[in-house]
């Protein structure tokens, strides 16, 4: 152990899609993000358990790799913790090695590679339900006497085996077999010479440090070294393992004859998303009745229970009105993340990115960067750090670029609040969510293909990807990640929402005016005043002086444009009427209605491109290690936004448009 | 006279990309700037693999895993029929 009375301190490790994540959240009860595809955890997470003896273990589930060789950034973070490198960091006590029994001989290297290390190590048959599904015959004590390490068949799905894995980490931890090779005379003083180094340096663990010094020294050793790998690998799984003929045609076959077609295959992935989007409306109408309603019944009652006054404003008005334009959307935002969460879970996630990978090739990207960009579409900050499985830096930094141009779901309730005034069919209104989404997307790819090539010369990035076979979602999962993010939802609304739509009323109703006009007295208003100095800069998008008042709070938080307008039009008409419907009956001071197509279309396409999140530019600089970036992005792209906003309307106008 | 005949196997050897589709090969050599990654990732010496698809990516079976790579990258796996 690391010190006395500190638990012991256990790494999982294994290739992407192993299961440690469901190994993870197995043992220690937490809700780590699972997904059916390689990549779904790109940073290290730990927590806790106990075993059958009342020993505390400090669990470490690091991001998946296929060797400690590593090709990207997420892999590199499992290397330097297991070599010993990470700053702040001591190396773990033991190992656990997930290991995928449906594709042992594949897993095996990596495990070797860890015993190669240095460490005590426990091997995990997992997905063990799987393999005997399949007529695949496992020998664990087979494998035990070959490898030196107990192997533990357990389904982390099923919590099968569980109880054994924590009897096989019963202290004392086992003893670390060693090296399972030899190598020539060599080849063997230059790794002891290099551990010996790496003892006199004080390194926390030399064997591994050592062994990875002397072995990385050229591509002659590294060509041999894993030659030698695969042959033991070879010998060991002849006796461990019995695999039957594979001429059936598997169910996942059968899916994917037609998911991977050329033709048939974008046609099933234009169909889903287009139901996705066209459920966010058809399905979420009644739960938004049931919200809006009950704003309204709380409104009513506010108003009965205090006298007419400022406080009674403030609370009907800004902290009502503006909360409850925000959570109205809540249902579909469930639903949003109920598709995604669902998509991730089946393994459709990797088809997804093999299909789109010709279209991201013109784009200078591979169907690698997909994931990422379909993380994206939930938030722009996991999109971001999901970038780390991406091999190639260029590509990488290309992709962070222009990644916030895939709507996150904070822009949804603005394009749901818009967009109905614009179609009123839940079918049309669908098809222009799906719209705005593909608009994003394409416009987000052509900035790639201009921005890569000057982003210095690289190699044509080459598309690998492991096609995980389709599973049953599973369902407590997908449950638990959407309850996360709408609890997520919830408190921003019931914190920051809240918090920013008292400052707005605040600005809307002070200085007050001697006039009862509510126009007059909005005119006369800090967020009046505000507006007639952001007029100028707004009047050639179509906007009035309200919504660019709106545009500059939505930098604080997209969603706050809503309740802003809420606010702010809230003095047109009676209270209780609904947003949209005041929108649409609000005019200019002609006379002639301000809410028009093109006006919704405007306020649309500056919301797809403006970047107006500060914790995403918080987040890019970290990743990319540059404010110049960072900042180059959020600048870059409000610029853009204000641009395209102002060719829709101005060309709109010009063709006649209103 | 046994690396002759190895020689000899090799040369005549199909990559990936050539290799026919629904067919079963064995790999006989990875060569090339990639051939860690793609040992990694399965493609390793002596590994069955059935190739599933052709095009730009390809989709093969390795020990029952799904693999979809590149042609450039096939380009790099020497196979024999199985």
């Amino acid at each position: 152990m690391s010190e006395a009375n500190s638990p012991a301190r256990i790494a999982l490790v294994g290739n992407p899609n192993a299961g440690k994540t469901t190994l993870f959240n197995a043992l220690t009860g937490q809700n780590q993000k699972v997904g059916n595809y390689a990549g779904a955890t790109v940073a290290r997470k730990s927590g806790t358990f106990f075993t059958p003896h009342g020993n505390q273990i400090e669990l470490i589930d690091l991001p998946g790799c296929y060797s400690l060789e590593p090709n990207s950034p997420d892999e590199k973070i499992t290397r330097d913790f297991l070599a010993g490198d990470q700053e702040g960091e001591n190396p773990p006590d033991l190992v656990v090695c997930v290991l995928d029994s449906t594709h042992l001989e594949r897993h095996l290297y990596l495990l070797l590679q860890v015993i190669d290390l240095g460490y005590p190590v426990v091997a995990t048959l997992n997905k063990i339900d799987a393999a005997e599904g399949r007529g695949l015959r496992l020998d664990p004590v087979a494998l035990s006497e070959d490898f030196g390490v107990p192997f533990v068949p357990l389904s982390a799905t099923q919590q099968r085996g569980l109880t054994q894995l924590k009897h096989a980490l019963r202290f004392p931890l086992p003893a670390p077999p060693g090296r399972l090779w030899k190598g020539p005379g060599d080849l063997e003083d230059a790794i002891a010479k290099s551990i010996e180094h790496a003892e006199s340096q004080k390194h926390p663990k030399p064997t591994a440090r050592g062994l990875l010094d002397a072995t990385q020294a050229g591509a002659e050793t590294a060509d041999f070294i894993q030659k030698t790998r695969f042959d033991f690998i070879r010998h060991a799984v002849e006796a461990g393992l019995q695999r039957p003929d594979e001429d059936s045609l598997a169910l996942t076959d059968r899916i994917d004859a037609y998911a991977l077609h050329p033709v048939k295959g974008w046609g099933i992935f234009v169909a889903l998303m287009l139901t996705v989007f066209w459920s966010i409306f058809k399905f979420a109408e009644i739960p938004m009745g049931w919200i809006e309603g009950g704003q309204e019944t709380l409104q009513c009652w506010v108003r009965g229970l205090l006298g007419e006054g400022d406080f009674q404003s403030l609370v009907i008005d800004g902290m009502i009105a503006g909360v409850g334009g925000v959570l109205v959307f809540l249902p579909q935002i469930i639903l949003l993340f109920f598709f995604i969460s669902l998509l991730e879970s089946s393994g459709y996630m990797a088809r997804a990115a093999y299909l789109m990978d010709g279209l991201m090739n013109k784009a200078g990207l591979s169907g690698k960067s997909f994931l990422p960009l379909l993380s994206g579409y939930a938030c722009a900050i996991p999109g971001v750090m999901a970038t780390r499985t991406i091999p190639n830096a260029k590509e990488r930094l290309a992709t962070i670029l222009i990644l916030p141009w895939t709507s996150c779901t904070a822009r949804l309730p603005v394009y749901t609040l818009i967009v109905p005034l614009i179609f009123t069919s839940a079918f049309t209104q669908g098809l222009a969510l799906f719209g705005i989404y593909a608009l994003g997307t394409l416009t987000a790819l052509v900035a790639a293909r201009l921005l890569k090539p000057r982003l210095g010369k690289t190699n044509a990035p080459q598309f690998l990807l492991e096609l995980p076979p389709y599973q049953s979602p599973q369902w407590r999962h997908v449950l638990h990640q959407v309850a996360d993010r709408a609890l997520a939802f919830v408190k921003k609304a019931g914190t920051i929402i809240l918090g920013l739509s008292i400052i707005l009323w605040f600005l809307e109703t002070y200085p007050k005016s001697d006039s009862d006009d509510p126009v007059v007295q909005q005119a006369e208003s800090f967020n009046g005043r505000l507006g007639k100095i952001m007029e100028p800069v707004v009047s050639p998008l179509g906007w009035d002086d309200r919504m660019g008042t709106a545009m500059m709070a939505s930098f604080a938080a997209r969603e706050v444009f809503r309740s802003s307008l809420a606010i702010s039009y809230a003095t047109d008409e009676e209270d209780g009427e609904e947003l949209r419907d005041r929108l649409s009956a609000s005019a200019r001071p002609d006379g002639s209605p301000l809410f028009t197509p093109l006006v919704g279309l405007s306020v649309i396409v500056f919301f797809i491109y403006a970047l107006q999140c500060l914790p995403t530019t918080v987040v890019v600089r970290r990743e990319t290690g540059s404010w110049k970036w960072a900042l180059g992005q959020l600048f870059g792209m409000t610029l853009f936004a204000y641009l395209a906003a102002l060719l829709v309307y101005q060309v709109g106008k010009l063709l006649g448009y209103s | 006279m046994a690396s002759f005949a190895k020689e000899l196997e090799l040369d005549s050897a199909l990559t990936l990309s050539q290799a026919a589709v629904g067919c079963d090969f064995q790999i006989r050599r990875v060569d090339g700037p990639e051939c860690r990654q793609l040992r990694e990732i399965g493609f390793c010496e002596e590994m069955r693999v059935r190739k599933i698809t052709n095009g730009r990516n390809m989709l093969c079976t390795v020990c029952g895993t799904r693999l979809a790579v590149s042609k450039h990258l096939a380009d790099q796996i020497k196979v024999v029929p199985a």
